[in-house]
């Protein structure tokens, strides 16, 4: 996971790419690079945040690409940061992705080539520098190195003496965006959104020719023509808008962005459902099983997903971490549904697992945030969770947003198959009506929960536990709070403490009990009597006025029906945030993470 | 041009709304109070504001971001504690490099006043300030005129003693400078601005910039249904209407209705009535003269008339508010014959055939069992029962 840039037209480049590395930080950040080219090459290198790069002040170089890391291969040092160049110094490459048959590259160039990274990346330019040295063009020398590179990648080359970029483009991310007089590269539009919204998204295989006339694109050897889209995202996003985190910013933009996912979906008159599925009825109506696929915050999104649909849409469900899937165990491919979960598009695991189920030949549906994405592409069918650009690596609106769209289309599938009695229908879609309403309401009481926060933040661990979609909602909520303070936490199934965690039980260890309507409070109210009696203090997250007297503290939260989880959570967003924010941590940056992971 | 806009008051005399949000951010015409200022300032040709923001600022930073939905450039700065106007402005000093506007959050004027405030401050680099004329000018700082100079102001006179109709429209344009003027001025606690402007009047010349157009206060609860039915008549019918609705139901052709609103069979949504966002009008249920904030849901049957009703909250069915002229009690002043229903904060729970008497108020997260009748002030997460 990495970010690439690149500008050629008529400005000073550097500054213009520098400002695209810190609007794609959020891809990665521990080390970054520019390379800028007019007569000779230069590149500038750092390890660290993009901030420590010094913008390049080259006036009349009007040509350059950049680059901020992810490490996957090699440490993050600066000979490992990109650009990477050949033996001569004239070509510079930056990539994303993973070449796999790299050492095997590697071993053939060792003799002529000299080394001097760690990562997979090096190979590319020694490559082309070879195919250089046949006196061809840089266009022709990135084709024939594409031939023999394996695995996914999006790259950005540029070589002194020869004009313009060449840009290509194998499953990871990579679109341009024009401008009047001049055209950007972006691993997404992030990078360059506030100079353009006219974007043309690159397709597996293609390589790109840019001047600073003119584009050429090619596929296998010809010469290919793709769309311009205009985005419909502005750079809103751009600022924090006076929040000091993207994160908080986005947790208090949910119910902005509950609206969006459901604007004009809800048929309320007709008591129905309108989601523009374009996979046909008669299948749908058939489908024994869905297999959902998706990773981190949009498995959990998966997991409440399928708490609603067993029980309202009469169908069998089975959730997989994308990057364990496997469509084996005997299954009908043309009775299961495979819904790929994916936030970003353009998760590596999350589409691969998607392929590996259309090779299968089941149907698949994408749920995901971000229009022109890979997993539009590749899937059978979209919906769109509409929540707008998301920042802060740690996801929050987008798993409420998800969660919104799949209750929506719960109630389709139901209906669709003659599942669902209308007073189900109602009654969910009139928790999802109530769902924005709800969460402003848990908003409107940060002071109380960042003093909760203020107050635990130096336990030793944190334990969530809920039952039914308390579970999913456990497990994301933990998962928030490790991402971003670096606490141990762990969600359980309030039933399973019992039989092996509340071992970790101790006085200095806070559980945190979901305790909504709907998901077997009673129950998990007793697993609270087992960890109390052991001095653990309790918080819970309910909308039972009552249940003050088991626990030591309340996240009261508005009675929601099956959406109460969902209100949950966005409580327990507040709680992360400000235990992480009282240890000072780099909340929109966490150590070692990144916000779309585009490797396996 | 670049504007300082005073965005951190409380708004107390609107409470319940302005508990969970400020002043600036409750609704007229369905948009917060600021945004319909944000427009005026943007008409006037205004590029850059800087909001300074106090308690529960959370919901001005989210509304409007960094400015890009009105092409603006929008920042923020906090005021930590309500310690007057004149404090608000300064801690803007560090975002303000030469002449700027500054306007108080809470009001609503055309971008007209701005213009001719700018203009007469490019014109002569003298602090300038708008007066406007008002029927009560009692209830805000009444000035004194010499000419075109403003000579005095006196902060809620005694209504006899006005030494004029014209108020202090709390718009001005300033030069930097008036940051050390508010830090000489002896502050008691508070720093207003206008003990600044007083105090400056003896040294530099203060002109008033006399306005009579669009000038629109929200200081008590009643204030927001005429404001409300004002800016609908200005504004005229809106162009799209983002709603369903039912078509057996009225809707008035100058009523306001926002995205996702629900109007089911029967409803009669009359005149004067603005819905928020995500509202839900249950069948048979009549609204007129009232200003109904997002996710609020109208059972069947329900009768809402002159009243103000906060976000999320659900009024049963065949609940009445029954509207009409009153006499009204709050902060112990005694207001006679005001038209005024109610004001239902946000997140009340209203059970069904409820009587909500003229003049009553209701706190937050209140509870109202059906067949109750209640009137005057009721408290935050009270619970009122039947009998």
């Amino acid at each position: 996971m990495c970010g690439i840039t690149g500008y050629i037209g008529t400005e000073a480049t550097g500054r213009i790419v520098h400002q695209g590395l810190k609007n794609l930080e959020y891809r990665g950040y521990d080390s970054a690079g520019i390379a800028l080219t007019g007569d000779t090459l230069r590149i500038y290198k750092t390890k660290g945040e993009v901030d420590e790069l010094p913008v390049p002040s080259q006036a009349n170089v009007t040509c350059g690409i950049g680059h901020t890391r992810w490490s996957t291969h090699g440490e993050p040092t600066e000979e490992n940061a990109h650009p990477h160049t050949d033996c001569t110094g004239d070509v510079a490459v930056v990539h994303n992705g993973i070449i796999e048959n790299y050492d095997a590259l590697k071993d053939d160039l060792r003799a002529d080539h000299v080394f001097r990274s760690e990562t997979d990346t090096e190979v590319i330019p020694h490559l082309i520098e070879t195919h250089l040295a046949d006196d061809v063009s840089l266009l022709t020398a990135v084709q024939r190195t594409t031939g023999q590179l394996e695995g996914s990648y999006a790259i950005a080359v540029t070589a002194a003496g020869h004009d313009g970029i060449v840009v290509a483009r194998e499953d990871s991310p990579l679109l341009l965006g024009h401008s009047d007089d001049a055209t950007f590269i972006g691993s997404d539009a992030t990078a360059f959104i506030e100079h353009t919204d006219r974007v043309t998204y690159l397709e597996t295989g293609d390589i790109a020719h840019l001047t600073e006339e003119n584009i050429a694109i090619y596929n296998d050897g010809n010469r290919v023509e793709r769309d311009t889209e205009t985005l419909e995202w502005d750079a809103d996003a751009a600022g924090k808008s006076g929040y000091d985190h993207y994160m908080l910013k986005e947790i208090h933009e949910q119910p902005r962005a509950l609206r969006q996912a459901l604007s004009g979906r809800i048929d309320e008159l007709a008591t129905g459902v309108d989601l523009d599925v374009d996979l046909p009825a008669e299948y749908l109506h058939s489908v024994e099983e869905i297999q959902i696929i998706a990773c981190g915050t949009s498995y959990h999104a998966g997991l409440f997903a399928k708490e609603l649909l067993e029980a309202h849409a009469d169908v069998r469900v089975s959730v997989h971490v994308a990057s364990e899937y496997e469509f084996n165990g005997g299954r009908d491919p043309w009775r299961t549904l495979v819904l790929a979960i994916t936030q970003s598009g353009e998760t590596a695991d999350t589409l691969s697992a998607l392929r590996e189920a259309s090779h299968a030949g089941a149907r698949t549906l994408a749920l995901t945030n971000t229009l022109g994405s890979t997993v539009t592409r590749e899937a059978d069918d979209t919906i769109f969770i509409r929540a707008g650009p998301e920042i802060g690596v740690a996801a929050t609106k987008t798993f409420v947003s998800q969660v919104a769209t799949a209750t929506l289309f719960c109630v389709y599938l139901g209906q669709l198959r003659n599942a669902m009695p209308s007073k189900t229908a109602t009654d969910l879609l009139a928790d999802l009506r109530a769902l924005p309403g709800a969460v402003q309401q848990v908003l409107d009481q940060e002071p109380h929960i960042k003093a909760t926060a203020h107050e635990y933040a130096d336990s030793d661990a944190f334990f969530y536990i809920g039952r039914a979609a308390g579970y999913p909602v456990a497990l994301e909520s933990a998962l928030k709070l490790k991402e971003i303070s670096y606490d141990h936490a762990e969600g359980f199934p309030s039933g399973e403490l019992k039989h092996g965690p509340l071992a970790l039980v101790t006085p200095n260890t806070p559980v945190i009990a979901l305790l909504t309507n709907e998901t077997r409070a009673e129950k998990t109210l007793n697993n609270v009597k087992e960890v109390k009696s052991r001095g653990a203090p309790v918080i819970g997250v309910s909308s039972d006025p009552a249940i003050t007297s088991h626990v030591d503290t309340v996240f009261a939260i508005p009675d929601c029906g099956q959406m109460g989880p969902v209100v949950a959570n966005v409580a327990l967003q507040l709680f992360a945030y400000h235990v992480a924010d009282r240890k000072d941590r780099a909340i929109d940056k966490p150590r070692n993470l990144a916000k779309s992971v585009t490797v396996e | 041009m670049k504007a300082v806009v005073l965005a951190a008051g409380k708004g107390k005399r609107l409470w319940p709304l302005t508990e969970n949000r400020p002043k600036p951010m409750v609704p007229v015409a369905n948009r917060p109070i600021l945004e319909h200022l944000v427009d005026g300032l943007d008409a006037a040709g205004v590029s850059e504001i800087v909001l300074v923001v106090g308690s529960n600022r959370e919901r001005v930073q989210s509304h409007f971001g960094d400015g890009q939905e009105w092409d603006l450039d929008i920042s923020y700065v906090i005021q930590e504690q309500q310690l007057g106007t004149g404090h608000a402005l300064l801690q803007a000093e560090s975002h303000v490099g030469e002449s700027f506007i500054a306007l108080n959050g809470d009001r609503i004027i055309d971008a007209e006043l701005i213009s001719q405030i700018w203009e007469q401050h490019q014109a002569t680099r003298d602090v300038v300030m708008g007066v406007t004329r008002v029927d009560e000018p009692s209830r805000y700082g009444v000035v004194e005129l010499d000419g075109q100079d403003v000579v005095g102001i006196e902060e809620h006179p005694i209504p006899a003693l006005a030494k004029s109709d014209l108020i202090n429209a709390g718009v001005y344009a300033f030069t930097p400078d008036i940051f050390a003027a508010i830090r000489r001025t002896n502050s008691h606690g508070e720093q207003a601005l206008t003990d600044t402007l007083a105090e400056l009047m003896d040294s530099r010349r203060i002109r008033a910039v006399h306005y009579r157009g669009m000038w629109l206060d929200v200081s008590e609860p009643w204030d927001l249904l005429d404001v409300n039915d004002s800016l609908i008549a200005y504004q005229g019918p809106p162009d799209d209407e983002p709603a369903t609705v039912d078509d057996s139901a009225i809707v008035a052709e100058a009523a306001i209705l926002g995205d996702g609103v629900v109007v089911h069979p029967q409803a009669a949504v009359l005149r004067g009535v603005t819905l928020g966002d995500n509202v839900s009008v249950g069948p048979g249920v009549i609204l007129e003269n009232a200003v109904i904030l997002s996710d609020v849901t109208l059972k069947a049957g329900a009768v809402v008339t002159d009243c103000i009703v906060g976000a999320n909250t659900v009024i049963g069915p065949n609940t009445t508010v029954e509207g009409g002229t009153t006499d009204v009690v709050l902060d112990d002043a005694i207001y006679r014959d005001v038209t005024f229903g109610g004001l239902l904060g946000d997140n009340v729970d209203v059970g069904g055939n409820v009587t909500v008497e003229p003049g009553t108020v209701v706190g937050n997260d209140a509870t109202i069992d059906s067949a109750a009748v209640i009137s005057g002030r009721i408290d935050d997460d009270s619970h009122v029962m039947r009998g």
